[in-house]
């Protein structure tokens, strides 16, 4: 398990880090997600022990790696944004040179390079200077790097950065693999690719943890508000006051006239959808409304992402957030530990 | 540690590297061996193999920071610092390896101009009490260079700059002894012996002379250490700064 706490870092007065509290439990994958210049690579720096933190600590396995830092940089496989491979070097040489460095007994050290080539697909270029691979033998040259000497905690800074498609799948399945043995932290800023594979996420944007939950909570939080929309023929106040005065409708957002003597009716939703719309389409069919269209607004993923980031860090964990999709001015207000720590736990309630 | 070493190694042999870089030094020996031994019936010269590495070690002293210039720089430049960095390795553990891989190279060097004493042997007499003084001393100097030259690698993240930048701090080494004898100097005689102290050139000449001193080995010894220890902190300087 890897601990880390009130993580702060500090580039002279720009605040890079802001006192950043999560854990990564055994056997699990954990996304860490955030646009460019959020600080995920710094926080991924300073847990790889690589950029000494301005406050906080980070425990490797019990290890803090300020204390004794080769302790736990022996737990840790690391792989930052840029792939740190020589050009001068094959790959064979490479990895040989990293099994040595990461302390791989003499011994197993041909068997664990052939396991890791045999893993990533690179053993047609094992003997290939690296200065002649392409950007995705490299960056898989840069994780079978990572994953030499089977560390019990693995750091993945964008691994699928430059990888074309097939490879993307094909190294997302050989993260989802890795969790069998190994705790492993992911960042990436899309977020397609850390909801596929991770079974938490921390959101992160400009150093400010913005929620840490799993995927399917986060879902579940953003679609308690859902838009629905009506498209009836014909009957337009009839229809329009069914939607509004209808259980589980918050509130009716707009009629408007289309072509055809067609109306279209928004309204938003709250609580079950399913049994709402259900109810509200009986209703019309009652009423004998003809209904020409129905359709809800799923809130994307993607959207509560770019919602999440795009707001200013606040206090009252995930259930304030998610009021407030509506972007509003840059206003900072530091997030306390607490609040991130309660914020998995608000929503489920 | 010894990955690291290997590693090192492997860059200045497996690449032109280090066969240039000795080329080069086989070069400005055999033209200082030329000049000299052509001297050798006038009798105002005197032919001696100390004489040559005095001569030689001007134009030495710029062969090393090419050497050294891309100990640390390039890894900089290659993003690779930070597989070094997160390696169950100390900081200490990479700056010796990178020491000893140096002075395996410079060693390397030096080998090949043993051949000339070989040669010369067979047709007339080495002194060679006074010769292999003079490569102690000769090692002992370059020794001390290599780790002035991968502090200055220490300090930028493009190996050419580091190059000129090193050129420029064993040339000031070098003149040190001289410019504290200097009128100027010479009239504050605190600074002068402060400047003297520093000077490394008056010390491998009594090496040069077939003495070995036991003052003059250990300011090569204190001064590689002071500068590994440099080393050491400029690393841990620039992990702090970083931003």
């Amino acid at each position: 398990m890897v601990t880390i706490e009130n993580l702060t870092k500090y580039y002279g007065n720009n605040r890079a880090v802001n006192n950043i509290s999560f854990t990564i439990n055994d056997n699990e994958i954990l996304g860490f997600l955030g646009p460019n210049g959020a600080g995920k690579s710094t926080t991924m720096n300073m847990i790889a022990g690589y950029l000494p933190m301005t406050g906080g600590n980070v425990k490797i396995c019990g290890v803090d790696i300020t204390k004794d830092p080769v302790k736990a940089k022996s737990k840790i496989g690391y792989l930052p944004e840029i792939p740190p491979v020589y050009p001068d070097m094959r790959v064979k040489e490479y990895l040989s040179f990293c099994a040595g460095l990461k302390g791989v007994p003499r011994s197993r050290r041909k068997e664990d390079i052939q396991r890791v080539m045999e893993l990533l697909k690179i053993k047609d270029v094992q003997d290939k200077l690296i200065k002649n691979l392409s950007k995705g033998y490299k960056q898989r040259v840069g994780f079978a790097q990572a994953i030499l000497g089977d560390p019990e905690f693995i750091i993945l800074d964008e691994p699928t950065v430059g990888l074309d498609p097939n490879q993307v799948v094909e190294v997302r399945n050989i993260i989802k693999d890795l969790k069998k043995k190994h705790s492993v932290i992911f960042s990436s800023h899309i977020l397609s690719e850390v909801s596929e594979v991770c079974d938490r996420v921390v959101i992160i944007n400009k150093g400010d943890i913005r929620a840490i939950d799993t995927i399917e909570n986060l879902e579940k939080t953003f679609n308690v508000k859902q838009t629905f929309h009506i498209r009836v023929k014909g009957a337009k106040s009839t229809a329009a006051s069914i939607a509004e005065t209808h259980k589980g409708v918050k509130e009716l957002i707009s009629v408007d006239d289309e072509a055809g003597d067609i109306t279209h009716i928004t309204v938003l939703l709250e609580g079950d959808a399913d049994e709402i719309r259900s109810g509200i389409m009986q209703e019309l069919l009652a009423n004998n409304i003809m209904i020409v269209e129905m359709f809800t607004d799923k809130p994307d993923l993607e959207d509560v992402f770019i919602n999440l980031i795009n707001k200013p860090a606040k206090k009252g964990g995930l259930m304030d957030l998610v009021d407030e999709i509506v972007p509003e001015d840059e206003s900072k207000a530091p997030v306390s530990e607490d609040d991130n720590d309660t914020a998995g736990k608000e929503d489920k309630e | 540690m010894f990955s690291i070493y290997k590693k090192e190694l492997q860059s200045f042999f497996y690449t032109p590297f280090a066969y240039a870089l000795t080329a080069l030094f086989m070069l400005l020996f055999t033209y200082m061996f030329n000049t000299s031994i052509g001297n050798v019936e006038n009798p105002v010269f005197m032919f001696s193999f100390t004489e040559i590495f005095y001569n030689v070690i001007f134009y030495f002293i710029f062969i090393i920071p090419i050497m050294t210039m891309r100990t640390y720089a390039d890894e900089r430049k290659f993003g690779t610092e930070v597989l070094l960095m997160s390696s169950p390795v100390s900081v200490l553990k990479i700056v010796l390896a990178k020491f000893f891989a140096n002075i395996t190279v410079f060693i390397f060097m030096i080998l090949g101009s043993t051949l000339f004493p070989i040669v010369t042997s067979n047709y007339g007499e080495v002194v060679m009490s006074q010769l292999i003084c003079a490569y102690i001393g000769f090692f002992c100097w370059g020794a001390m260079f290599i780790a002035l030259g991968m502090l200055i690698s220490s300090f930028t993240e493009n190996s050419i700059i580091a190059g000129i930048i090193g050129e420029l701090a064993m040339f000031i080494f070098l003149f040190i002894d001289d410019f504290s004898m200097t009128d100027f100097i010479s009239q504050y005689p605190k600074i002068q012996s402060a400047l003297y102290a520093f000077a490394a050139q008056p010390r491998f000449a009594f090496f040069s002379q077939g003495f070995i001193r036991l003052s003059d080995l250990v300011f090569f010894a204190s001064a590689i250490i002071v500068l590994l220890t440099w080393n050491y902190l400029s690393l841990e300087k620039r992990r702090w700064n970083r931003g």
